[in-house]
């Protein structure tokens, strides 16, 4: 083999290389957790009474390590409990991105599929490509939530206290409401 | 060709078509299997099992295995429905106590007894169905 084709092959098999890498590209994986809280950004309070979020701990699809009080500690957080074959979920899903885009990363998003469903869920953030996390929890943490049956959508406020749950799931209009009514007003 | 040649080629078709020909013997059979689980679900709405019966959805994997043991019929199950639990009462609400009804079609050999498996939960044991009846196989799961 000549020099120059010695060379073009290796140019080859090195590009072929970075296009069958980048881990960090996983769909609903580290890259996908949100940036900080806008400066300015603040929040109410949680109505008195409210119950405590139950804690977890779970893995993103691209295997990072997640908890749900590191989620929640700065910003409120919807978790949307959800399903690689379920054709519904993935609407309500769509629709919770929907709604949380709206306020930037002021509000966090965490897609939830059940441990038997961790490989199929890789093609269901591929195709649904929310730009948000999804993760794999143990089926301890859907009973926790009441989470009988995807879709369930659960409203988390800033801090860990469980607002408002939706089984079946929420339209966008509605939970961009919800949302908004959590961000307090700006201080003149 | 002679009339004894033509005899005998129709005589062939006749037994190939017997022998062959959408499985001779098999029956499409309506499979209705009943998730008891009692979700609160509008009626009507596509559903899956709730838990613990999380293992009967769409897409998940099915067997029926006559009773010698041999797979009769394989394939995944489409999404369910939700259908009243409790017909006669009148909720007067929208969202209801609701079973997951999974209806499917499959065309099932003859046997006396099969068993229907899923990847999870005890198999389903049913009997052949009787060769004048169009009602379905109703499975309860739960």
């Amino acid at each position: 083999m000549s020099g120059g084709a010695r060379v073009l092959l290796l140019l080859g098999l090195a590009l072929l290389l970075a296009g069958c890498g980048g881990d960090d590209e996983t769909p609903g994986g580290a890259a996908d957790l949100p940036g900080p809280v806008p400066a300015g950004t603040t929040f109410k309070d949680p109505p008195p009474g409210a119950l405590s979020a139950p804690p977890f701990a779970a893995e993103l699809l691209d295997g990072t390590r997640v908890r749900g009080a590191d989620l929640w500690r700065e910003r409120p957080l919807v978790l949307v409990f959800t399903a690689s074959w379920c054709d519904r979920c993935a609407d309500v899903h769509a629709e919770a991105a929907r709604a949380v885009d709206e306020h930037g990363d002021a509000i966090g998003l965490l897609g939830i599929v059940a441990e038997d469903d961790r490989e199929p869920a890789l093609g269901y953030a591929e195709e649904l490509d929310l730009g948000h996390p999804v993760a794999v929890a143990a089926e301890r943490v859907w009973l926790n939530y009441a989470a009988r049956e995807p879709p369930v959508v659960v409203l988390v406020a800033r801090g860990g206290k469980v607002l408002r749950g939706w089984s079946g799931g929420v339209g966008a209009s509605t939970l961009s409401r919800r949302l908004a009514e959590l961000l307090a007003p700006e201080p003149r | 060709m002679t009339a004894a040649a033509r005899c005998v080629v129709v005589a062939v078709l006749l037994v190939a078509g017997g022998c062959g020909g959408g499985g001779g013997d098999t029956r499409e059979t309506h499979i209705r299997l009943v998730v008891a689980d009692k979700n609160i679900r509008r009626e009507g709405v596509e559903c899956a099992g709730a838990r613990p019966f999380q293992h009967v959805h769409a897409d998940a994997r099915y067997r029926i295995v006559a009773g010698d043991g041999g797979i009769v019929a394989e394939g995944t199950l489409p999404a369910g429905h939700a259908e009243n639990a409790e017909p006669e009462i009148d909720w007067g609400v929208e969202r209801i106590p609701t079973f997951c009804v999974v209806d499917f079609e499959v065309d099932l050999p003859q046997h006396p007894r099969y068993r229907l498996r899923l990847d999870r939960g005890r198999p389903l044991e049913f009997s052949a169905p009787p060769r004048a009846s169009d009602e379905p196989i109703v499975l309860v799961v739960g």
